[in-house]
């Protein structure tokens, strides 16, 4: 696969938040996007029409990670105001909030069932919620963390998490395992492959490394772009054969997943690029930015 | 009302209601009819519609006030509709101003207000005012006037003059001018006459740098008393000074400081400084509280900022800031020195209204003159003493002279040319001089020793100006440096060897090598020697050198010269990495020194896996990037830990539990019974763990215990406190009170689960009914009561659970279940136990408990108590038998319990309701249970022995109290 067929093609500027745009994610087909940002707003797009459908409000303070159920009819947000919501999609109303993170919310993701909603908080805990029971209290708290906890990553079995501190942290459910990776590096974002057997780990040394999750081999590292202060996001195309971020001076990198060789990288920002999302089948790709827009990106 | 008024007796007169009543009615009549409205206002009397007048109170207008209680019209309020027809036209009303104006008002305009008249009016307000009126007047009277229309008031301006300004004019004022005393003006002349000698006097220098400034001020003052002379031509000079123009938003004597002063300074020059880079206009409240806020998005107000809203997404940094604080400085600076002159003289001038310069103030500004520097002074620093680096290491060195034989002068002389190396030939000179009398000092004046004396200089010269040593010096240097020398830089007390070393020194110079050599160093020599055979830096040859400069150093002590011409090229950071490479090294070699049993191949070997090392921190980039990048491959360090996730979340994520069944996380346990008391090591072992331990170990152990601890009542609480704290699952209890229908399946499966912490406990409560029944025994044996003979079987029930003696536990039953089921009544008598207890009444609760066992209602027990205990006790229980007894249990609850007392109806019909009970509220229930449980123990223990029991329960209530 070479760089041409790498989305690099601006085909839709999504504009409409006010300020920064935190996070910009697919839904789980790819048809839909969801954004949030510092405006304390949800905004729900159709990336491919470029048509903003609905904004969800309610947030005290900025949203820092959304994410839909499978099924589209749910969704969870969290931000700085501690809680975490879960939404309706249609209604746009909240159906319940969870309390009890003592900082803000980094991230937040469902399970496959979409029965559990983890999140990851600044108070150095992950914490699970149940969405089925009407308690509003979590129903497992994490808390082996020694900083911030800045992403999080479900698979069937496992909660991942990534830390400040350096570490992986991998919570098998099934074993009753917890296995801790350490890095070294503040650990700013974690996402998996599309295989579930790796993680890519973005670290505040401007470094993409991708681990084995099995051997918690250190596969490769990525290097070029510039990561030092932002939370920003990083991702592996549908293909797996690349791994893309965005850098802060509002770039987007393309490295090649094997050598590890920058293949593209293009301005697609005028400031910190804070997302960057991949289509779960086409060549698509949405990225946010701090100045306020989503573009869709295509070949 | 006349049938009323019969059945009642009067005393007195009664007073006539109805006839005042009628009259009033009438009156209110008449004057609604308008007979009365002819007279005046203050003859109308306002009455109510009862006729009655009314009173509103002496401060609100007696009985008169308002127009009969109305607005202070007739019609008052009432709605009017407007109607106007053809034949009948309203009557459009003009109103005029007087409609709306009251009394008082009324009154002023019509200039029957008191007021001051124009010819007392200082300050002219009334005068002005009226003069306007007047004028008004004129205007409204159709004068023909030369301007159309309505006049503005603004250029009428009336020319009255107040008495005060007459006055004034009297005394010599003219308009526009300052008010003030001929005195301070003469002050002033005065002050101004010394100033201008002072000024003359200045030096001739001085004077054109003033003398701008002077000059203004003469034009200033010379214009001033032109003014002064002829204030015609310019009447205003007392300009009008707004000292602090307004130009804030906020409410007049509002201060936004007015708590936080500290925050004027900074705002003042914050728009003091986006005026001058005419931008930077930033909201108040917010460029307070915090740095950077997010454009646009502002928060609740009750929510205060925080260090999480501000904007980390800005322009990092306020370059603004910081430049308006650089630009700030030097123009206020420049302001001052350039408006000093002129600002002195306003000041004296008194501008300021309202105050008058003091004729005598304490303070001075006191002002010193610069120093003068001298002409001919350069701002370089020269060394009188000439520097001789050059020309000395050109110098052929003298000869080698064999020191004198008197080590006093010895040392002198190597003081001398140590100092003179060190100060230059100025130090010789001087003390030439002073010594010249001194024959100890003669070797300065080519002396007996001047030889020896120039040796030693040379050295020392040398040494100071080694600059780059090469290695065919190398030996010479150190060969010829004598390591008293050295000891002397470094400030070491020379050794000892007033007596050895005479004799050495006269000997061949070798030996003296050597033993000088030996006195100190021993060890910079044999390095310099084994570093010849081994060079950690052989790949590098201008760092080997840059190496052996820093050991011969390192060892020499004191004169390090860190610039040694070799590294002057290379950075600071990078000859900091490299000493400490040669630090490593020379480390490393010291070692493979000291290890003396290496042979030098080993050495060499040694040294070479050094040189990988030490190369690394080089100049080179790319192999510290990749020494950088070796821990980074390491760096994914794996590690495993046990974690526990919840049941729900299991669930949830429809994954069965690995713990499930499991003991509560382990370390939770530990604190909980080590903070509390101290377990046999048994305990601890088998607490957690399987029943083949418990009941092997623990069990024998414990009757071995046992035996020891008959008599030891303190070791009891420890015991009882065990009991205390066995868990019980709560799932247990779900088994037996709730019905099964739906969760059948999982419980079964719990309990198999929970199988192995039944059997611990079981083992425990075993333990702790034996040991409670010795207890009672040797208590009840202190006590002079008798001991009931069974203990024999209930220690071999401990002692062989699974042999359940079924007539024996029928035996025990009664009153066992009566408490366990009944777990309110057996509270209730538990209370009633310890009231009684307390009271001293031993024998009383014995009877109540008797009682309650003896009740015919529980006639159908044992059976059930039975299974029940087989529920509890039974150490290896099986699943099925489990399953069995609950369910036999549950049989006998519905079966045996239908024909007994309500209270146990209530019972069973709560344990539904309970089920649905949120878990904190079965987890209440359940301690209370423990409670229950811990006295059934007890019983079953003693089942004759109510009598024993009530005396344990006193004790054990006497604990409670203790505690």
């Amino acid at each position: 696969m070479s760089a041409s067929d790498l989305p690099r093609k601006e085909v839709t500027v999504l504009k409409g938040h006010e300020g920064a745009v935190l996070a910009a994610r697919f839904n789980s087909d790819g048809n839909y996007c969801l954004s949030c940002g510092k405006d304390r707003t949800i905004r729900l797009w159709n990336p491919h029409r470029g048509i903003h459908i609905k904004t969800y409000k309610s947030h005290g303070r900025e949203v820092r990670d959304v994410h839909c159920t499978p099924d589209n009819s749910k969704l969870v947000s969290c931000g700085g105001d501690r809680q975490v919501f879960y939404w309706d999609v249609s209604t746009g109303r909240v159906i319940r909030k969870f309390r009890g993170h003592d900082s803000e919310v980094n991230a937040v993701k469902f399970n496959e069932y979409s029965s559990v909603v983890v999140s990851a908080g600044y108070d150095q805990s992950l914490r699970a919620w149940d969405c089925r029971s009407h308690s509003t209290e979590p129903i497992q708290i994490v808390d082996t963390f020694s900083d911030s906890v800045m992403s999080v990553c479900l698979t069937k079995t496992e909660i991942i998490g990534g830390s400040v501190d350096g570490t992986v942290r991998t919570f098998d459910i099934r074993l009753g395992r917890e296995i801790a990776d350490d890095l070294g590096q503040p650990v700013n974002c974690i996402s998996l492959s599309n295989d579930a057997n790796c993680i890519l780990a973005s670290c505040l040394d401007s470094t993409l490394r991708l681990l084995d999750r099995s051997t918690g081999e250190l596969l490769q590292e990525y290097r070029g772009h510039t990561c030092k202060s932002f939370k920003m996001d990083c991702c592996l195309t549908n293909t797996d054969a690349h791994v893309t971020g965005g850098s802060e001076d509002g770039f987007i990198y393309f490295w090649d997943l094997v050598d590890a060789t920058v293949i593209s990288s293009f301005r697609a920002h005028s400031s910190v690029v804070t997302s960057v999302s991949y289509h779960p089948k086409d060549n698509c790709m949405i990225t946010a930015s701090v100045d306020g827009t989503i573009r869709v990106w295509k070949i | 009302m006349d049938s009323d008024q019969e059945d009642f007796v009067f005393h007195g007169t009664p007073i006539e209601r109805e006839e005042d009543h009628s009259s009033r009615k009438k009156k209110a009549l008449a004057e609604s009819s308008g007979n009365l409205r002819s007279l005046p206002a203050w003859k109308q009397e306002v009455r109510d519609e009862e006729g009655r007048r009314r009173l509103h109170g002496a401060f609100t207008g007696g009985f008169s006030a308002g127009y009969y209680n109305t607005v202070g019209s007739k019609e008052g309020w009432t709605p009017q509709s407007f109607t106007s027809s053809r034949k009948n036209r309203a009557e459009v009303k003009q109103q005029s101003l007087v409609n709306f104006l009251d009394e008082d008002e009324k009154a002023e305009l019509e200039g029957r207000s008191l007021a001051a008249s124009s010819k007392f009016d200082t300050f002219g307000f009334t005068a002005a005012e009226f003069a306007r009126k007047q004028a008004e007047k004129e205007n409204r009277s159709s004068r023909p006037s030369a301007i159309p229309g309505p006049v503005p008031d603004e250029i009428i301006l009336p020319a009255a003059e107040s008495i005060g300004i007459q006055l004034l004019k009297k005394m010599g004022w003219r308009h526009g001018h300052s008010i003030k005393d001929s005195h301070s003006s003469s002050l002033y002349e005065a002050r101004r006459e010394a100033r201008r000698a002072f000024l003359s006097f200045t030096s001739d220098e001085a004077k054109p740098m003033l003398s701008t400034s002077m000059l203004a001020e003469n034009n200033f003052e010379d214009v001033l008393d032109k003014s002064a002379e002829d204030d015609d031509k310019s009447p205003k000079i007392t300009p009008v000074y707004m000292l602090k123009p307004k130009q804030d938003l906020h409410g007049l004597g509002y201060d936004p400081y007015k708590y936080a002063p500290e925050f004027r300074e900074s705002k003042r020059l914050r728009t003091a400084g986006g005026r001058a880079h005419g931008q930077r206009a930033r909201d108040n409240l917010f460029g307070l509280n915090s740095g950077n806020i997010a454009p646009g998005f502002g928060i609740g107000a009750l929510e205060e900022l925080d260090v999480e809203d501000e904007d980390v997404y800005g322009s990092g940094y306020d370059f603004e800031e910081t430049l308006i604080e650089e630009a700030e400085e030097p123009a206020k600076l420049s302001i001052e020195l350039h408006n000093n002159r002129p600002r002195l003289t306003d000041k004296e001038h008194g501008i300021l209204a309202g105050f008058q310069l003091a004729s005598n103030s304490d303070y001075q500004l006191e002002r010193f003159e610069p120093p003068r520097i001298p002409k001919e002074y350069k701002p370089i620093h020269k060394f009188s003493g000439p520097l001789e680096i050059g020309s000395r290491l050109s110098d052929p060195p003298p000869l080698e002279v064999a020191p004198p034989e008197d080590s006093n002068l010895k040392v002198l002389i190597e003081g001398v040319a140590t100092l003179v190396a060190r100060c230059g030939k100025i130090f010789e000179d001087l003390s030439r001089e002073k010594n010249q009398s001194n024959p100890l000092y003669s070797f300065l004046n080519g002396g007996k020793f001047y030889d020896y004396y120039s040796r030693k200089l040379w050295e020392e010269r040398q040494k100071r100006n080694q600059t780059r040593p090469l290695l065919d010096r190398d030996d010479l240097s150190v060969s010829k440096m004598t390591a008293e020398t050295r000891g002397r830089i470094l400030g070491e007390r020379p050794l000892e060897r007033s007596s050895v070393a005479p004799i050495s020194f006269d000997t061949h110079a070798g030996v003296k090598f050597h033993t000088n050599l030996v006195d100190t160093f021993t060890k910079p020599i044999v390095f310099n020697e084994l570093l010849k055979v081994s060079k950690p830096f052989k790949d590098d040859p201008a760092k080997q050198e840059r190496f052996e400069q820093f050991l011969k150093e390192k060892y020499q002590g004191g004169l390090r010269s860190t610039d040694s011409g070799g590294t002057s090229y290379m950075s600071e950071s990078v000859r900091a990495r490299e000493r400490l490479d040669f630090e490593a090294a020379a480390e490393a070699i010291e070692k493979g020194q000291l290890a003396k049993s290496s042979t030098l191949n080993k050495h060499s070997m040694e040294f070479s896996v050094g040189a990988m090392q030490f190369t690394s921190g080089g100049i080179e980039d790319a192999k510290s990037v990749q020494v950088d990048e070796l821990p980074g491959k390491i760096l994914p360090k794996r590690e495993e830990f046990q974690w526990r996730p919840s049941p729900i979340l299991c669930k949830r994520f429809d994954l069965i539990d690995p713990y499930m069944g499991k003991p509560a996380p382990a370390p939770r346990i530990r604190s909980k019974l080590d903070s509390h008391f101290f377990i046999p090591d048994s305990f601890k072992a088998s607490g957690t763990e399987e029943k083949v331990a418990s009941r092997g170990d623990a069990l024998p152990m414990t009757q071995s215990q046992m035996s020891e601890n008959t008599n030891l009542v303190e070791k009891e609480p420890e015991v009882q406190m065990e009991i205390e704290n066995v868990e019980r699952p709560v799932d247990l209890y779900k088994a037996i009170f709730s019905d099964d229908s739906e969760d059948e399946g999982e419980t079964s499966a719990v309990n198999k689960v929970e199988n192995p912490e039944k059997k611990v406990e079981a083992a425990n409560a075993t333990l702790n009914r034996l040991m409670a029944g010795d207890f009672l025994e040797s208590l009840g044996k202190e006590l002079g009561l008798e001991v009931p003979p069974d203990l024999p079987p209930s220690l071999d029930k401990a002692r062989d659970p699974l042999h359940k003696e079924v007539p024996h536990v029928n035996d025990i039953g009664n009153s066992t279940v009566s408490e366990f089921t009944k777990e309110d009544k057996s509270l209730e008598a538990r209370e009633l136990v310890q009231n009684l207890s307390i009271d001293g009444k031993k024998y009383a609760s014995n009877d109540s408990l008797h009682k309650r066992s003896d009740d015919p209602s529980f006639g159908s027990v044992p059976q059930h108590d039975g299974k029940m205990r087989s529920l509890y006790d039974q150490s290896d229980s099986s699943p099925s038998e489990d399953e069995r007894s609950r369910k036999v249990s549950k049989r006998h609850q519905y079966s045996s319990y239908s024909d007994s007392d309500s209270s146990e109806q209530r019972h069973h019909s709560s344990s539904k309701r309970r089920k649905s009970h949120s878990s904190r509220e079965r987890e209440k229930r359940s301690s209370r249970r423990k409670h229950s449980k811990h006295r059934k123990h007890r019983d079953k223990d003693s089942p004759e022995r109510s009598r024993h029991r009530s005396e344990r329960e006193r004790d054990e209530s006497k604990r409670d109290k203790r505690r």
